[in-house]
């Protein structure tokens, strides 16, 4: 196994928790769909537990601006952007420590949003440098390569394979959103080519997306809002197909007067992760009367769309990875939250 | 609703004085311009905040744009 495969959410450890899981929900829809096996099966609904972390950490341990989280054997990274920092804890959320400072010299980040680890190698979207930078283990830097664009989310497909989002300066057509670099930075593929409507703001919205890495070197996209729909690609940008989400999953309608006339955005997904097989996806949910701010609630989708589950985590969250039983999120508040879903 | 546009407006007349690009006299203008535009944009996008206020922060970076590009 490759400490990619890991990054994508296929560690050894949880493997079995994982798989009791995915057949925990199945049971459970196999029940509730009765013996006839209905064209749609009912949704099951779990519950997630929050795990308590070790009390009384330093100051370095608090999270600015966490962006992206990322999980290998042993320990959990996270990009924040305020503190220019990668902060490592262990998988029960205890505060390990923290590499990379403010600067533009090797080792320095500037606006780190994102993390994700390739084998031995920790590598980083340091942003307001344009260049993607690479770690050991240890936080010790060990490279880095300039991108043409302000990099935003960064996933290791393989360990020679790196994935990159950029998010469209909204001034030219068909900006691409993704690219894929080696680990020498020579760029292979770039492609999904930002919309464009002629408002900037409108645009934005519509060209936010979440990238999961989906193991075996395929990834999944999702747009935050618009289109119900999962596009699943291949390591080498072909894209292999696209997955309709299940009606029942709860998208919300936002209007927002862009250019003085109002436009109606699907609010689809808030944040989303892949694992085993599975994609989970949080809805924006209303916040303040009519707006739209992160969920609470977690959606379990198959590999057809249909919506298996929803697990409750009681909190709403920004950003979260799945690996097994086990959810890494990021709160409202910025913290570190840790939960086991519970059946 | 009222009270939701009043608020979205005090923001944008807040953002957009307070996201006015600074420029330094040595440097093309329109090149820093159009940096503190992406950079304004990014930390927009990075503050994940609910949609309404994003769409109001997104509007105060393009103001500051034309601004800084009219040598406001």
């Amino acid at each position: 196994m490759t400490g990619t495969d890991r990054a994508a959410g296929v560690g050894v450890g949880a493997g079995a928790a994982a798989m009791a899981f995915l057949a925990a929900v199945t049971l459970t829809l196999g029940a509730a769909a009765g013996p006839a096996g209905t064209e749609q099966a009912a949704v099951a609904r779990l519950k997630a537990v929050e795990i308590p972390r070790p009390s009384g950490e330093a100051d370095e341990a608090v999270l600015g601006r966490p962006l992206a989280l990322a999980l290998d054997e042993n320990n959990l990274f996270v990009a924040d952007a305020q503190d220019c920092a990668v902060k490592v804890f262990s998988r029960q959320g205890r505060f390990l420590r923290a590499f990379g400072r403010k600067g533009k010299g090797p080792g320095e980040l500037s606006f780190p949003s994102g993390v994700a680890v390739a084998g031995r190698t920790v590598i980083v979207a340091d942003k307001l440098n344009s260049r993607i930078q690479a770690f050991d283990r240890e936080g010790s830097p060990a490279g880095a390569f300039p991108t043409p664009f302000l990099p935003d989310r960064v996933y290791a497909l393989a360990d020679d394979v790196i994935l990159v989002t950029a998010n469209p300066g909204g001034k030219r057509k068909g900006e691409p959103l993704l690219h894929i670099f080696d680990a020498a930075g020579r760029q292979r593929w770039e492609g999904l080519a930002a919309s464009s409507s002629g408002d900037p703001v409108y645009d934005a919205f519509r060209n936010m997306i979440l990238v999961c890495p989906a193991g075996g070197g395929e990834f999944q996209v999702v747009h935050r809002s618009g289109d119900r729909t999962a596009l699943r690609f291949a390591s080498t940008g072909a894209l292999l197909g696209r997955i309709v989400v299940d009606g029942r999953y709860r998208s919300r309608p936002l209007d927002l007067p862009f250019k003085g006339r109002k436009k109606r955005l699907l609010g689809f997904c808030w944040a989303a992760a892949f694992d085993r097989g599975l994609l989970y996806l949080s809805a924006p949910a209303p916040v303040d009367g009519k707006d739209l701010g992160p969920g609470r609630e977690i959606s379990v989708i198959d590999g057809k769309g249909r919506l298996l589950a929803t697990i409750d985590l009681g909190r709403a969250v920004h950003r979260f990875i799945v690996e097994g039983d086990r959810i890494f999120a990021v709160d409202d508040g910025g913290e570190l939250r840790i939960f086991e879903v519970v059946r | 609703m009222k009270k939701l546009a009043v608020l979205a407006l005090a923001g944008l007349a807040l953002a957009s004085v307070t996201l006015t690009f600074s420029m330094a006299p040595d440097v093309n203008p329109q090149s820093l311009c159009n940096r503190n535009h992406v950079e304004c944009r990014e930390y927009v996008f990075s503050l994940d905040d609910p949609w309404y206020k994003v769409m109001v922060l997104l509007t105060a970076c393009d103001i500051a744009f034309g601004k800084c590009m009219l040598g406001l």
